[in-house]
This record gives C-alpha cells, sequence and structure tokens, in this order.
C-alpha cells in the first residue's frame, strides 16, 4: 500500500530501573486507524514519544515512512502530533500560537486559519489559551497537528477532556483523515473509545505490545473488546496470540 | 534556520514576555539612575561625586549595572516558561532538531537582550540629562563617552540575557532557575567578593567584568573602604568586555548541548 507508515521494531526503554517499554514492535498502516491500547502505565506515552524523538530509546527502531523522525526533512510536515506534553503558551491567542508553529514548521501563515476549521476552533481564534476549557484545548493541540497538513497523525489519549459529542467528533475526524489514505496512530486506555474508532489495535502491556491484528480478529478471542482486553492483558493470559495474519508475534512470550 | 528565528520571535512576539522586558529596562535605566541624578550624587549619604565629574556620570549610570540580574531574570523565566507551560514539546515536534532550535532561541533573546540594555541605557541617558538639567550642571563627560558607556551597558545586558536562557535550559524548573539567578547575582557573588584570597577572582566573574566593562567600582571600592582586604583590582573595560562575550559564548554552548540529548516526559 502507498502512503506512509509508522514502523516500530523492538523499542525499549528504562527509566530509573524500571522497564518502561520492553520490545515494543508494531506497524500502523496509511488509509486505516491504528488503536494503540493498553492499561494505564503499559509504556503507550513512552512509546509515542520515543517514536516523535522526545524520549531516547535504549534499543530499537522508530520509523515514519522509513525514516527516524528526527530525520525526516519536513517533520510537522509528515506527522501530525497530540500527545500531554505538547502545549500552548497561556498568555498567548489561539492565532498567535497557530501562527507561531506554521513560521516554526515552514508552513504557510493562512494555514492558522485552515485548520481552526475543521478542528471548530474558528469562533475561538483570538480568545488567549489561557481562558480555553480542556476540551478546546485539545481542539487546539489537533489543530496545531494539522498545520503541515501531514500524512500521519498520532494521537496518545486524544479524547481526554472531551465530551461526549466531542468524542464522536473526533472518531468522524480521525476515519474520515485515514480514509484519505493518511495514516492515524491513537493511543487510550479506554476500551469503548477504540471499539467504534478503530481499524487495527495494537495492544501493550507492562511494556510489551502483547497483540497485533485487526479489530475484528482481536473481538474474536472472547465475546466482547473489553473481555478479550482482560485476556491479553491479565497475568494468566494465554501469550500465544496471533498477529494480523494470525502469526505468532514475534518477541511475545508463550 | 531563519526560518527557525522567525518561529522563536512569533513565539515571543506572541505573549507580553517583550512589554514587560521593555518596561523593566525602562524603570532599571530611569529609575535607580535617574533617582540618583535628580537628588545629586553630592547629596546622597555618604555624598559622591557630582554629574559634573566623569566619576559622578560613571557612578550613577553604574547604578543601572546593579540591576543587570533583571535581564537575566527575564531569559530564566521565558525559558523554564516553555517547560512549564509544555510549549517545549510542541517545539521540539515541530522542529525536533534540538541544538538548532536552541540556537535560535539564543538569536531572539541575544536580541531581546539588546533591546532591553539599548531602552534601560536611553532611560539612564535621560536621567543623566535631566538630572544634570536640574542642577544646572554640565555633565561631565563629552557626549559620546556617555553614549560608549551607555553601549557597554547595554552589551552587558544581551550577555546577562543570554546566562539567563541558559541557566534555564540547564534547571528547567522555573523556581529552582530563578532562585538560582537571584542567589548567585544578589548574593553569592557579593559574598565572594568579601572572602579573602577569593575575591581575586571576583574581577572574572560576571559581575566584576561587568563593573570593569562600565568603569564602575563603587561597590569594590566601598567594601575595599570597610573591609581589612586588598580589594581585587578590575581589569579593563576591553578585558571585562572579552570576559562576559566568553561567559556567553559558555553558556550559549552548554544551553545548546546539554538539552540535545534529554528525554522529554
Amino acid at each position: 500500500m502507498s502512503g506512509t507508515g509508522v514502523e516500530v521494531a523492538g523499542l525499549a526503554k528504562r527509566f530509573a530501573g524500571v522497564d518502561a517499554v520492553r520490545d515494543a514492535t508494531f506497524n500502523a498502516h496509511p488509509g486505516r486507524v491504528t488503536g494503540f491500547l493498553g492499561p494505564n502505565g503499559a509504556g503507550k506515552s513512552t512509546t509515542l514519544r520515543m517514536l516523535l524523538g522526545l524520549t531516547r530509546p535504549d534499543a530499537g527502531t522508530a520509523l515514519i515512512g522509513g525514516v527516524p523522525y528526527r530525520d525526516l526533512d519536513d517533520p510537522s510536515g509528515t506527522v501530525g502530533a497530540v500527545l500531554d506534553i505538547a502545549g500552548a503558551h497561556p498568555a498567548m491567542t489561539a492565532r498567535g500560537h497557530l501562527r507561531a508553529y506554521c513560521a516554526l514548521g515552514g508552513h504557510a501563515a493562512a494555514n492558522a486559519e485552515r485548520v481552526a476549521e475543521p478542528t471548530g476552533i474558528s469562533a475561538y481564534l483570538d480568545r488567549r489559551v489561557g481562558s480555553f476549557s480542556t476540551g478546546m484545548r485539545q481542539r487546539l493541540s489537533l489543530a496545531t497537528a494539522l498545520l503541515g497538513d501531514p500524512a500521519v497523525l498520532v494521537l496518545d489519549e486524544p479524547s481526554n477532556g472531551l465530551d461526549p459529542a466531542g468524542i464522536v467528533w473526533l472518531r468522524t475526524f480521525l476515519r474520515e483523515y485515514a480514509a484519505s489514505g493518511r495514516t492515524v496512530l491513537l493511543s487510550s486506555h479506554v476500551l469503548t473509545e477504540l471499539q467504534y474508532g478503530v481499524d487495527d489495535l495494537v495492544l501493550i502491556d507492562r511494556g510489551r505490545v502483547t497483540w497485533e491484528g485487526s479489530l475484528a480478529e482481536f473481538t474474536a478471542h472472547g465475546t466482547s473488546l473489553e473481555e478479550a482486553f482482560l485476556r491479553f492483558t491479565s497475568d494468566a493470559a494465554p501469550r500465544t496470540a496471533p498477529g494480523a495474519s494470525g502469526a505468532p508475534i514475534e518477541g511475545v512470550r508463550a | 534556520m531563519n526560518r527557525l528565528i522567525r518561529g522563536e520571535f512569533a513565539k515571543l512576539l506572541g505573549t507580553r514576555l517583550p512589554m514587560w522586558t521593555l518596561v523593566i529596562a525602562a524603570c532599571s535605566g530611569g529609575g535607580l539612575t535617574g533617582l540618583l541624578a535628580l537628588i545629586g550624587p553630592e547629596n546622597a549619604t555618604p555624598p559622591l561625586p557630582g554629574l559634573d565629574t566623569a566619576e559622578g556620570v560613571g557612578i550613577v549610570v553604574g547604578m543601572s549595572g546593579l540591576l543587570l540580574f533583571a535581564p537575566a531574570l527575564i531569559g530564566t523565566i521565558a525559558v523554564t516558561s516553555e517547560y512549564r507551560h509544555r510549549t517545549i514539546g510542541t517545539t521540539f515536534l515541530t522542529a525536533p532538531r534540538r541544538g538548532r532550535v536552541l540556537a535560535a532561541k539564543l538569536v531572539v533573546f541575544g536580541v531581546l537582550g539588546v533591546a532591553y540594555g539599548v531602552v534601560a541605557s536611553l532611560f539612564a541617558g535621560g536621567a543623566v540629562a535631566l538630572g544634570a538639567a536640574v542642577q544646572g550642571v554640565e555633565i561631565g563627560v563629552p557626549p559620546l563617552v556617555l553614549v560608549m558607556l551607555l553601549v557597554r551597558l547595554s552589551l552587558a545586558a544581551a550577555v546577562y540575557m543570554i546566562l539567563g536562557v541558559a541557566i534555564g535550559a540547564l534547571a528547567r524548573h522555573q523556581l529552582l532557575a530563578v532562585g538560582i539567578v537571584v542567589g548567585y547575582f544578589y548574593f553569592l557573588e557579593h559574598v565572594l567578593m568579601i572572602i579573602p584570597g577569593v575575591n581575586a577572582i571576583h574581577p572574572y566573574l560576571p559581575e566584576g567584568a561587568t563593573a570593569a566593562l562600565t568603569d564602575f567600582t563603587f561597590l569594590s571600592d566601598a567594601i575595599a573602604e570597610q573591609l581589612p582586604l586588598a580589594s581585587a583590582a578590575p581589569t579593563s573595560p576591553m578585558i571585562g568586555a572579552l570576559v562576559l562575550l566568553a561567559y556567553a559564548a559558555a553558556a550559549a554552548c552548554i544551553a545548546v548541548a546539554v538539552p540535545l540529548r534529554r528525554d522529554l516526559r
């Protein structure tokens, strides 16, 4: 399939003697929304930060279109990211914030207004970010991620702070984004959030990827998504899960 | 690199920091200097040389130098705000080659430092002229000498701003960084000035070098009068300038190099 995909292979990171991520391997494909699911503290955020060059891995590689993030010619024109460690200055207006990051990323200033429309912040562009609700900040983060019209979107728990209508809006938005041939990778610890919004699922538990494949294959492992999730995140869970093609996942012990 | 500098300028100009920087510069340049110039240095306790002497002009202008920790503090607060508000994450996502981002930041804050220095100098120069006019005396130095003194003060302000940026980039935590800046410039360097033996290195510390650059030896002279120890003689203005530029260069290298490999968490 053409397009820019995400390839993560053997990523590992230790913080203060604790394995945050161990041998994480998975792919996210163009044209599909990939959910990155795992319990709190499973290593989702650390993995995404390693993918985006914010945290240096102890081992492994994370490539976007075959290139590490830091080596991309046009990073923000290739990948847009929504992370909790990437914020906006409260004293700036949303327009000022978006224009500043247009300049920093080398994108046309008019993109600031262009991304405001689909993210629903057009009416708030001249308000200071400090007055924004959590949900509005999330929309601004998404708008910032879209400034370079990227081929890949990476989102860490993007629906935090969104109301139910906002969650539905985000799901629809991401689906449409992927439908245009682009890659969407989003993490969540909320099962129901991913139930209707993703095509593929990568499950991470205690720093290790325990399942990768399509959502349909995953739910086939239990009567519900919840049951399948518990199967693959519990200590008693069998660790011989099939991959997307039905093959065992490399690095996952039986 | 140009787009990074433009981006960093846009980030800076989107906040109120430049406005407050210039307000603080006007206050620091016009405040202490203006007060001393208006009441007349010879009316101070103890009496100081008047504005009609070169020494008096040097002391009055040099008073602004005592507030040079302000640009350092502004640089520190600006950089630590990036960590506090997590804009550093957005910045490194947009431009992941961190060395270039931090170099662009240093250029931008160097310019802000010069702007601070120019505004502070204009107000200090204005205060001297106003003070001399009020007292009906001629300024004790030719205009060019006064301008050069003010230019040197501007240079020192830019260097202090860069020192502040470097301290902020290293410490990251805002309170800690502010504590380091205030603790060092307000306390530690003054303590070092009065420790026998150690005070010999004072002319080569930032404040000592600034005193040499601006010919401001008022504090070290006062200490020498009060304490039975030999005051370390200040270096020449040129060496003072070189020492300050060396500090700025070292600070810039540290500010660029240290965050390169640090994980953002």
